[in-house]
Formats: structure tokens, sequence, C-alpha cells
């Protein structure tokens, strides 16, 4: 029988936590958008971890909310244990300084009339006394180790490829030293030659910034799973398994992440035997299924358990969570 | 083989006649198909998958494209140099399209039943009364496994969810029972979940209905659930087409190779990703021989020269001078 949690003890200081965060956002009819309910999520210094999720399930609106990008309904957050919610407006800024985000589609990041140059440089110069030749030699060693050459400084973005563009975008948060950084599918715009250089240059910051923590937010499991030590799978704006990547992936104790990670198409000749389809789309976020928010669709569900009550979070394994009545148990049957 | 091929596009070129000069967007294409084969067309952004299969049927605006040389014919039918009234007739009949976003493609503003009973008139010129269209529509929607057919043929098309758009979309192009069907990535706009279920469902239709199809993607991943036979295209050509197994098995053309070790793979442990250095050519200004050389770590002289499609075997084609007996020779000369 698995123990539900009571703590699970980070190994390092905290740089991320958030705890039990709601994000509500009303719609003009009257309903209400419950975009993230009762979200926990700790991000140890240095830690690189992936949110997991499809289209609605609020993955981004976590990704925004812990830079207080937009607030919270309810719930804690704090970056290297400072309040990020009732925070002034000057605090915020020194911690916005501290944490970074990088968006998907590098071009709408990217001011079309701005070179490069100044782009990466504004930061600096609205956050730090750097000025002139300091200035300007942060940025162009920024950018170079990035691998943009001193030729590209002076150009604009449309002169730039989609993937140079993204390494910009990259420059201009770590140009900041960060603790903290925030990906919101960096690499979903890009192909996949380019993006397993962005990939790289993601990968490479593990060991030349070893105390930068990365949230990584994708769709892509494959993605997350060459580049993250753990990962949180979301549905419908709960995490509901959470682990070790190696350990959720190759033995998934959610009926939800076994559905997700059977229907990533393999690049490969052979179909895999283990296949679970699930049935029908993702509920309205304005319509939340009750007791478990997965019942509608999941392929194990019982009637008057899981339909009624919500589901406890279970510990199918150390440092792993499962949001499901049934968590581990969904790898024995079938 | 001994079978006519259902289409068969031969030596098949275009340019796009743009401010900056000539684009040479396509250049020399070789493709058949087999009735009831199912073809993988596979490359990154801007290789000309697309406007390779849609310059084939007309559905290229000339100008700024210009058709250069080639033949496409359809069951012997020479297809190039029909007039815009009789590719129509073979559009919607003989070759339907499905594509990416199925949103662009439902009008809006009428019901989902209107618009399926209007394409299957159309398709037959007319000829199918009202009532048997409908009840074509009904059987299709439901072979298409739309849950509750008949409610969803009196809504519009915002009260559907992206998955099940694309379903009456393939509803629509099969009603006409066509020989071809052309998906251009029928789903990347979808969900991975929803993207499983489209999978299986086309994989089904190819097989019972005995469908021919070519399945255009950037993801080698989405086309090996589906296809049989991948041709990958770089730059406006094919460099190589072979069997699915042998693609991703026993690769030959170093961009296939490239594309392949660039892909991260969920269920493996990869510490790096390769990525292909360099970028695409200028094809304003294409060089004469190899595109791909300049990025090749296999380039040698002998690439300079124009480098012909080369069957390996009976079912695998590459271009490239590695399987060129003259390539050895070059050397030892040089």
């Amino acid at each position: 029988m698995l123990e539900p949690i009571t703590t699970r003890p980070p190994d390092g200081p905290a740089m991320l936590s958030i705890r039990d965060l709601d994000v509500h956002f009303p719609l003009a009819n009257g309903q209400l958008v419950r975009a993230v309910e009762q979200l926990s999520l700790t991000l140890r210094a240095g830690e690189t971890v992936g949110l997991v999720g499809e289209s609605g399930s609020g993955k981004t609106t976590v990704g925004k909310t812990a830079l207080r990008l937009v607030k919270p309904t309810a719930g804690h957050i704090e970056i290297g244990g400072m309040d990020v919610i009732d925070v002034s407006a000057r605090d915020l800024r020194k911690l916005r300084q501290k944490a970074q985000i990088i968006f998907q589609d590098p071009h709408s990041s990217l001011n079309p009339r701005m070179t490069i140059r100044r782009a990466v440089s504004e930061g600096l110069i609205l956050n730090t006394d750097l000025r002139g030749r300091t200035l300007r030699d942060r940025v162009s060693e920024t950018l170079t180790s990035l691998g943009l050459p001193a030729q590209f400084h002076d150009r604009y973005p449309h002169e730039l490829s989609g993937g140079q563009k993204q390494r910009v975008c990259i420059a201009r948060a770590l140009v900041l030293d960060p603790d903290l950084l925030v990906l919101d599918e960096p690499t979903s715009a890009l192909d996949v030659s380019v993006q397993a250089q962005i990939l790289g240059i993601l990968k490479d910051l593990r060991d030349t910034r070893p105390s930068l923590t990365q949230l990584f937010i994708s769709h892509n499991l494959a993605v997350i799973r060459f580049l993250c030590e753990r990962v949180a799978v979301m549905y419908l704006g709960r995490i509901v398994e959470e682990g070790p990547v190696e350990q959720v992936f190759d033995a998934p104790a959610h009926p939800y992440t076994r559905a997700l990670l059977s229907a990533v198409p393999v690049p490969e000749a052979v179909k895999r035997p283990d296949r679970m389809r699930l049935s029908g789309d993702i509920p309205s976020p304005t319509n939340v299924p009750k007791g478990c928010a997965f019942h509608t669709r999941c392929p194990i569900a019982e009637k008057g358990l899981c339909d009624t009550t919500p589901p406890p979070a279970l510990t199918p394994g150390p440092g792993r969570m499962a949001l499901c009545h049934f968590a581990g148990r969904t790898t024995e049957q079938t | 083989m001994t079978d006519h091929p259902l289409l068969d596009i031969r030596d098949f070129s275009l340019v796009f006649d743009t401010f900056d000069g000539t684009y040479h967007a396509i250049d020399g294409v070789n493709l058949s198909l087999q009735p009831g084969e199912a073809l993988g067309l596979v490359g990154e952004t801007g290789c000309g998958k697309s406007v390779l299969t849609r310059a084939a049927f007309g559905l290229v605006p000339s100008p700024p494209a210009r058709i250069t040389g080639g033949s496409v014919q359809l069951q012997g039918r020479e297809l190039l140099g029909l007039s815009d009234r009789a590719l129509r007739q073979v559009r919607g009949r003989e070759v339907a399209m499905i594509f990416q976003d199925p949103m662009t493609y439902l009008n809006p503003v009428f019901r989902v039943g209107t618009q399926l009973v209007d394409a299957i008139r159309a398709q037959s010129g007319g000829q199918t009364k009202r009532d048997e269209a409908k009840a074509i529509a009904l059987d299709m929607l439901e072979k298409v496994q739309l849950p509750n057919p008949n409610r969803q043929f009196a809504a519009y098309p915002h009260e559907l969810s992206g998955g099940m758009r694309q379903r009456v979309l393939i509803a629509m192009a099969l009603a006409a029972k066509p020989k071809l069907l052309i998906a251009d990535e029928p789903t990347t706009a979808l969900d991975v979940t929803i993207q499983a279920q489209i999978l299986d469902l086309m994989a089904e239709l190819v097989a019972d209905m005995g469908l021919t199809m070519i399945m255009i993607s950037h993801d080698l991943g989405v086309v090996a659930q589906v296809c049989s036979r991948i041709a990958v295209m770089y730059a406006g050509k094919i460099v190589e087409d072979a069997p699915v197994a042998r693609i991703f098995d026993a690769p030959a053309h170093p961009y296939t190779k490239g594309l392949l070790a660039a892909l991260p793979h969920p269920f493996r442990r990869q510490d790096r990703l390769e990525s292909i250095p360099g970028t695409l050519p200028d094809l304003l200004h294409p060089p004469a021989g190899c595109l791909f050389a300049a990025r090749c770590p296999h380039a040698a002289p002998i690439c300079a020269k124009p480098v012909p499609m080369r069957r390996i075997d009976d079912s695998h084609r590459v271009a490239c001078t590695l399987y060129d007996p003259a390539r050895e020779k070059d050397r030892a000369d040089a």
C-alpha cells in the first residue's frame, strides 16, 4: 500500500517554491477558467525541471505566475526565499533581474527596431551601473559564448534565422546572471536540426552555470527527457505526476502520464505494443470534472470513487508523486 | 515493379520569380506512388515539400510560381497543362487534401453538415441529391469515428474541438472516394493524445479503404506511425527515398542521418544531440552540385558536380556521391 505524501524533503535550498497555487480567470459570461488549481512545485537550486502538459493544461500560466507576470488568485510563491506575491514594485524589479523568461517565438520577443546588441544591453542598462566599454564587452562576451560571433552583434532581428534569434533571447536572459530561468516552449518553433543546437546550449548551462535553476515548459516529451532531471506532468491545472525524469518515463504511475507517453510518435520503424489511447478531448477548464479531473478520459476510473472523491497525492517511489487513487497500480492492470 | 504507378512525378522543377531573382524551389524531383501506398514526405521548413504537392495539382498560383519542366501523371493522365476547370475536377474527386489547421478550412458561419453536403454535391458535379449527400455525410462522419455524428452534423465549427474538426475534414476529403489523399501536416496543430487518435484513424483508413496517401510532415515520428515509405526532401530535392524501416535503421544520405541524430528520443537516454552545422543553401543562387555539400561531413570534390538519384537496391534510392562508384576513382585521381 502506498503512503500519502506528507513532506518531500528537498536535498538543497529551494530556488522556486510554489505552494497551493490557484490561478483563475473570470470570463465575460460569468464563468471561471480554473487555469491552475492547488498546485505545489519546488525547484531546488541548480535543478532543471520540466513542466509538461497539453494545450490548456495551465503550464504556461504556472511559468508566468512564478515570475509574477500573472497575479495568482491564491497561494504562495517564493524565489530564492523572497515572497513574489506581496512585494513592492521596487523589490519586484530586483527580483525580475534574478528570474528571467524565454518564450516560444523568438521573433515576436525581439524588438525589430533594435540591434541585437541593444536588445541584450537593455536589461543591463536598466538594472546595473555597467556602461560604455564594460557594458559592451559583457554583451559581446555573452553573445559570442552562445555561438553568435561579433559580425552578428550589430544586426537587426530580421537578418537572423530563427535559431539565431532564440540564441539572442537566451543571451538577453543570461546576461543578467539570473538564478532562475523559465523557458516556455523555447524550441517549439524551430526545425529539429536547429532545435538540437538550442537544446545543446541549454544542457551546457548545467555545466557552465551550475547554480542556474531552469523551469522548462514544453508539450514535447522527448525534449523534456533529454534536458530535464525532474518532470511534472500537468492536466487541467493540476500536477498529476512528478518525479525523476527517467523513472517517470520508464514506469509512469499515473494513467494520464502513461497515455501521454504512449501517444508520442516515436521515430522508429517498430510499433510499440504498449499502446494506450485516450478517447475524447480535454474537458474545458471552465467546467473541470468533479472528483478526479481526469476520470472522464481515464481507462481505469472506478465509478463511485474517481468521479466523486478527489485523489490523494501518493508516493509511488522516492521523490515521486502521483495524484491518483490507483497510482502505481496502473502498470499492473492491462 | 509491374503495376502502373497511381501518381508519377518526373523531373518536376518549379521556380518563383521574385524581385531578388529566380528562386529555385523545386529542382528535378522524381516521385512515384503505387496504388495503396502511404508515403511520408519529410523535410525541414522551406524544403519544398508542401509546394511540390500543391503545385503538382495546380494549387500554387502562377505568377509568382513557374513550372519549368517535368510531368505529373495521375493514372497515366498528364496533369500539367490542364485547364483550371479540368484541374478542379481532378481535385476533390480524384485527389483530396487535408491541411494543418482544421479551423482555417471550415467556414465559421455555416453548420458542419451544410459544408459537408455542399462539398459532397460539388464533388459529384451537383449530381447527388441533398438527402443522398446527407446520408453519405453521416456515413462518413461515422467512418471517421466522430462521436455523436447526428449532433455534430448540426453544429458550427467553433463548437467542435481541433481533433473533431480534423475528423470532419477527413470525412469531407474521403466522401468522394478519391484515389489519392494528400495530408499536409494533418496533426501538427493538435495535442499529442489527439494526434495519436488521428494518426490511428488515418492508418486504419489507409488499410481499410485501400487509400493511396502522401503525408507531409516535419516529424519523422509522425510519418513512421502511418506510412510505409519515406521520402526525405532537402532544399527542393528529394535526397533519399526508402521503406520506413530502412530510413530509421540504415539511412544512407548524410542529411537523413543528420536529421535522425538531431532528434531527441522520448525513451532513450541521450547525452548529446548532433546538430547539423551551417544553414540552408541560397536557392536564389543554388550551387550546381549537391546542395547539402556545404554542411556535409563527407563532402568531396565530386560533390560539386550534379548528383543524380541512385538506386542502392530495389526499394532504396539516394542522391549522394558516397554511393557513386566514380567517387573512389575521383579520390584516386586526386
